[in-house]
């Protein structure tokens, strides 16, 4: 059985408030990872025939090495299969029921050591905030839809005035002050920062960070303790959306996956690559602060890179 | 081919003619029922007809009518009992009882002795803690049974099973500070018992085994009517299965052999995105029913359990302030469900366990009855255990009937008066009395294998309203009497599932289904209505003995 740990990630959100969207978004921009996606309806998912390579029974593979699966009746069968299998997919997606607690289904990756739970993403639309925030059966498992959320994205903005989505935003904020909150148009947003950073830590060559997000990167060959790192990136919240680092303390070398506001550092058996990137939103501290921040002892990292792009 | 049974005596559940000693069945129908005074006058009109004087020191019951059961009970006779009870398996050999942990651990310990290869997992079922005086199983008793392979014991509830520490280390557990599901020792140390699917999650990876994987074989539907009949009954339902195209063809092909001792009711699992693409599929599975296997019904899950805090409960909400539950179905989805279901034609049966949820479910009815009027559609609410007088005086309204978890009260009753909803609403947890008060039809049942199927052990739950600690659950309103349990297990559920002018009851014309018992549960005293040993069944005509009645 391959030991290879799997991350997870579970999209939640009430109904209609663009989960579907999303993960085709994700799927057609997988670039290079094989992900699994555990689905409610292939039906809604709509995927263009071309794309589909083969179709048996409650899967469909796609062209481009990722695959689809009908949770059916049982997220805990289907989630079990996709684990026993070989090879294992490189990244497992799970679209929540509009209904479900999705820290619950969180709760899979606490009994399986093969599974790194990477993020909850919660979809908020912004033009039924208040009726869902307000529903007197549902008001509830909104609020906890919204509290297991490690990124907030708002949808629907499109059609919200601007002080709608304002307003929501404030008050999510407020209700969360470290969980990043953005906005997703139309189901696009960045894969990087939703599904973390490739196995070395490096963005690949040609990748661009698009929807007005910054990016910082350092290559480190000095030690880092962990802890250290990890208190420092928890200051950067809700700023920062996602960092992955490959670096290495007294205790030996790391790896450091950190997703909105959740991180996670397991022991790294190679030798480290000295990569620390980090992903934030515009409003992210500037270069200068970042660096002292996350180096704060000489040396200076040996090289550097900073970008902000549109 | 006719033929007249003689008993002891018949209760016949017709109201006409309560009682009777004699019974002729042609065709696997009645043909006429009576005493021996009769039988002359019979044979006159019908033919001359042999006496089978075989039950002539047997009570004759209408066979009985499980509403709500699944067809799973079938499938853990492949592997090892464990339970507190004796059981009989299908096949009808007896497997005592286990009285204590020790014994389990015993018995376990000489199953994974005696097989050859001591590394494959080892799976039991059926155990049940509520009967060990608090004192729970963890990994120390599993591991005296091996650490050399996974050991795995399914609690009778199915929410619950135990591993031993080779599990827990193989899976890598590291809980949350907060996560419920994975019970702890003293120290912190999960204790080797594991709630709701994350354990059955564990035990499906340190496994490799689809543990649920035989569901809809054919061994599995036989393992079922056996068991089933073994208690008495002669109509089960499977609630809900999705019926994929490929397990049609096994059902038929099992169901419709003589042998097969049962009908079977299969609901079909509703939920789906499209609704349209269920009722195609439901009208058709009808066109392939017998009268032996039927598709007549859907059946939604809106809410999850009380036990498990995830139904969902109106205010003040769980005793014990865990936060509310979770809808399966969002109550606007669950509103167009119902309503397509509706203007189909199709009965819808809703799994509603808490108060709020059982609101919800009236007000998706109320709407789909405003829009397409259907005077005799019998939608029924299926456990519906924390329903109020407010909400049985609406469904009498609606003409919605109520299939009530009785064993419940039995189960989990202690739970529910200190944990879950405190004393006065456990006092009217499951309140049958009160549904039939307000002229709600009612019917009972056991929800197997969740919890033990055997009818004459649920009436019991509803008349005598005890828990397993021997806490009484409410009083003379809500329980049922002796006479109202026996209907609601017949006529009850009959009426529930449309097929009350078929069976469930013993009169001319119906279906020759019968119970065939060692005593009268209505001579019994009502303490001892479980006790009552059931020698077998008839289907259709056809006797069908228990191994032990035989002998
Ligand atoms: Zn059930």
């Amino acid at each position: 059985m391959s030991n290879k740990v799997v991350p997870i990630t579970i999209i939640a959100g009430f109904l209609g408030t663009g989960k579907t969207s999303l993960l085709n978004h994700l799927l057609a921009h997988a670039e290079g990872r094989r992900l699994t996606a555990l689905v409610n309806d292939f039906g809604a998912l709509n995927i263009d025939s071309e794309l589909i390579a083969a179709q048996n029974g409650n899967q469909i593979s796609l062209a481009n090495g990722c695959v689809c699966c009908s949770i059916g009746d049982d997220l805990t069968l289907a989630l079990a299969q996709v684990m026993n299998q070989t090879p294992r997919p490189d990244h497992i997606l799970i679209e929540a029921s509009g209904v479900a607690d999705p820290a619950r289904i969180a709760g899979f990756a606490q009994v399986d050591r093969e599974l790194r739970l990477d993020g909850i993403i919660t979809l908020v639309d912004a033009l039924a905030h208040q009726r869902h925030a307000n529903d007197p059966h549902l008001a509830d498992n909104y609020q906890r839809q919204i509290a297991a959320g490690h990124f907030l994205l708002l949808s629907k903005t499109d059609l919200a005035s601007a002080a709608q989505t304002h307003s929501v935003s404030q008050q999510l904020a407020a209700q969360k002050p470290t969980t990043p909150i953005a906005i997703i148009e139309h189901g696009v947003f960045d894969a990087k920062v939703l599904l973390g950073l490739n196995e070395t830590g490096l963005l690949p060559a040609q990748a661009e960070i698009k929807h007005d997000l910054r990016q910082w990167s350092a290559h480190m060959t000095a030690p880092v303790p962990r802890l250290d790192l990890l208190n420092s990136l928890s200051t950067l919240a809700p700023h920062l959306l996602r960092a992955k680092a490959v670096l290495h303390d007294a205790e030996g070398a790391y790896v450091l996956h950190y997703a909105g506001g959740q991180s996670s550092v397991s022991p790294f058996d190679a030798s480290p690559s000295g990569h620390f990137v980090l992903i934030g939103k515009p409003d992210m501290p500037d270069d200068a602060s970042l660096e002292q921040l996350l180096t704060p002892q000489a040396p200076l990292p040996a090289h550097r890179q900073t970008e902000a792009r549109q | 081919m006719s033929l007249i049974f003689a008993a002891k005596s018949i209760i016949t559940m017709n109201p006409s003619q309560a009682r009777a000693t004699h019974m002729a069945v042609r065709d696997g129908h009645i043909l006429a029922v009576g005493d021996a005074s009769h039988i002359a006058q019979w044979r006159q009109a019908w033919g001359d007809m042999p006496i089978d004087e075989s039950l002539s020191d047997k009570i004759l019951m209408p066979g009985f009518v499980e509403g709500h059961t699944h067809m799973m009970e079938g499938l853990f006779w492949n592997y090892d009992y464990v339970g507190y009870y004796d059981r009989e398996g299908p096949d009808g050999n007896v497997i005592a009882g286990l009285k204590s942990i020790d014994d389990v651990v015993a018995r376990l310990s000489q199953i994974n002795q005696q097989r050859d290869d001591k590394t494959q997992p080892l799976i039991a079922w059926g155990f049940d803690p509520i009967f060990f005086d608090g004192r729970r199983m963890n990994t120390a008793d599993l591991d005296k049974v091996s650490t050399d392979c996974p050991v795995i014991v399914l609690h009778a509830s199915l929410h619950i099973l135990n591993t031993n520490s080779l599990v827990i280390e193989q899976a890598g557990v590291t809980p949350g500070d907060n996560n419920e599901a994975v019970r702890r020792d003293e120290n912190g140390h999960p204790s080797g018992e594991f709630l709701g699917q994350l354990g059955m999650y564990m035990a499906m990876r340190t496994t490799g085994l689809d543990l649920l994987g035989a569901a809809g074989s054919a061994q599995t539907l036989i393992n079922f009517a056996n068991v089933a009949r073994q208690t008495g009954v002669t109509t089960a339902t499977d609630l809900a299965n999705p019926v994929p195209v490929e397990a049609v063809q096994t059902m038929r092909d099992t169901v419709s052999q003589d042998s097969f001792p049962m009908r079977l009711v299969v609901a079909f699992q509703g939920g789906g995105a499209d609704p349209q693409a269920g009722i195609a599929r439901i009208q058709e599975l009808q066109s392939q029913q017998t009268d032996k296997l039927r598709f007549s019904l859907v059946k939604f899950v809106a809410d999850g359990s009380i036990q498990g805090f995830s139904a969902r409960l109106k205010f003040p909400g769980y005793f014990n302030g865990a936060d509310n539950g979770l809808w399966y179905i969002e109550p606007d989805r669950l509103k167009a469900l119902i309503s397509a279901y509706h203007a189909a034609g199709i009965q819808i049966h809703i799994h509603t366990n808490g108060d709020e949820c059982t609101d919800v479910a009236l007000d998706a009815i109320e709407a789909a009855l405003r829009e397409n009027p259907w005077p005799d559609h019998r939608h029924t609410l299926q456990h519906c255990q924390m329903a109020n007088r407010a909400q049985f005086k609406r469904m009498a309204k609606l003409g919605v009937g109520v299939n009530l978890f009785s064993n419940h009260l039995y189960y989990w009753g202690d739970a529910h008066i200190n944990i879950t909803m405190g004393p006065e609403r456990a006092a009217r947890l499951d309140d049958a009395g009160g549904a039939l008060a307000e002229n709600v039809p009612v019917a009972i049942h056991s929800d197997a294998p969740v919890t033990a199927l055997a009818p004459l052990f649920t009436a019991w739950c509803a008349v005598n309203r005890v828990s397993s600690k021997g806490v009484k659950l409410g009083g003379e309103t809500e329980k049922l009497t002796v006479e109202q349990a026996l209907y609601a297990i017949t006529m009850g559920a009959a009426y529930s599932l449309h097929m009350d002018h078929e069976i469930g009851s013993l009169e001319v014309g119906k279906r020759a289904d019968v119970a065939i018992l060692e005593a009268d549960p209505l001579q019994v005293e009502a303490a001892h209505l479980k006790d009552i040993a059931v020698y077998g069944t008839i289907l259709g005509g056809k006797v069908h003995v228990n191994k032990r009645g035989a002998k």
